[in-house]
């Protein structure tokens, strides 16, 4: 599954668009920066609470096909902006991580 | 030029997860006790004690004002001030950003200020443990605008820790300085995040009960125990040094 169709079936709000035809591999949900430098995978989509502009150098690195930020906690223009410049997709929800978390899981488990 | 030897993160009993044994009296022979020339008392968010300890000490050692703020991203910063006014000026600020969740002492602790003579004076209801509702630059330029030195608490470490939560350091000058744990040996911190290598570093005790205070230090060679001179000290000029001590063996 690509990134676009996780954001038509979750609802999702683009912020900034990234590669959206990025498949989809997994999900990975932390709010620990280390944690997921140490443990995401390349195509996973992330779910988290952090806004620090640090998300996006993090998930370039990892190869993450996007961020989805939760409980409509919307990162600031200076962080979009950066995400924009680097190609990093950045989703909005205006579900829990709980939520969206569950309705990923369902989505992408054969 | 003198080694002073620095114990820069004391909690006090105003942290609800320190000890209620952590006086202002009891910090100061503690502080004697463990041959600290300089300390400063970091309560969670908070600083008030820390007046109390500084009268009492009467320089034996040099207290400083302090507080482990912790930011939106739960990162964990150290504010070390000279300036009473300035420190507790910045408390009231963030107390009343704080959110507004009652402490629950028999959930998480008590939140006292206790004076000279271990007289309970005033107890914060809002819990001290949440975050206060900033980014981190803005906590940083906040505490470096009211003269203090802001610095990264146990970088190394969840929960809180600079590099634990933001996995990287943040763009920008900021941090020339971070904390280590008092258990984390340099060269490990070092080889596990190389882009340490160069920045000064630091080692508190992160006390919460008396017997931890002065457990992990750091020896400054200043010309005074003044923050001016730390500052110089951190950028290294004229022979002015930062040496963190040994790390402690766990348990203790």
């Amino acid at each position: 599954m690509r990134v676009r169709e996780v954001v038509e079936e979750l609802g999702l709000t683009v912020l900034t668009t990234g590669e959206l035809d990025q498949e989809v591999r997994w999900g990975f949900c932390s709010d620990l920066l280390s944690d997921v430098l140490g443990h995401a995978r390349e195509g996973d989509i992330w779910i988290t609470h952090q806004r620090h502009l640090n998300v996006v150098a993090v998930a370039k690195l990892k190869g993450i096909a996007a961020i989805v930020c939760v409980r409509n906690l919307r990162p600031s223009p200076e962080v979009l902006a950066k995400a924009d410049g680097q190609g990093v997709t950045v989703l909005l929800s205006s579900e829990d991580a709980f939520e969206v978390a569950g309705r990923l899981y369902r989505l992408l488990s054969p | 030029m003198k080694w002073y030897r620095a114990d820069l993160h004391i909690h006090s009993v105003l942290s609800p997860c320190a000890s209620l044994e952590m006086s202002p009296k009891r910090i100061v022979e503690e502080a004697r006790r463990a041959g600290l020339d300089l300390i400063a008392v970091c309560d969670h968010n908070a600083c008030a004690n820390g007046c109390y300890v500084r009268r009492l000490a009467r320089e034996r050692p040099v207290v400083w004002l302090g507080m482990e703020i912790q930011t939106q991203e739960e990162v964990e910063v150290l504010a070390w001030f000279e300036d009473e006014e300035a420190c507790c000026a910045l408390a009231e600020e963030l107390y009343a950003l704080l959110p507004d969740i009652p402490c629950q002492p028999e959930l998480f602790g008590d939140q006292v200020v206790v004076n000279e003579e271990d007289e309970i004076v005033r107890v914060l209801d809002r819990l001290l443990l949440s975050p206060v509702p900033l980014p981190l630059e803005e906590v940083v330029r906040r505490v470096e605008d009211k003269g203090g030195l802001a610095v990264p608490a146990h970088v190394d470490r969840v929960p809180g820790g600079l590099l634990a939560v933001l996995g990287l350091l943040p763009e920008g000058g900021w941090p020339q300085a971070v904390e280590v744990a008092p258990w984390t040996p340099i060269q490990k911190v070092l080889s596990r995040y190389p882009e340490l290598s160069g920045k000064v570093i630091f080692r508190g005790s992160d006390a919460h009960v008396p017997e931890e205070v002065g457990r992990g230090w750091t020896e400054l060679l200043l010309s005074a125990p003044t923050l001016a001179e730390l500052k110089a000290a951190i950028e290294g000029r004229d022979g002015r040094q930062v040496r963190p001590g040994p790390e402690v063996k766990e348990g203790l």
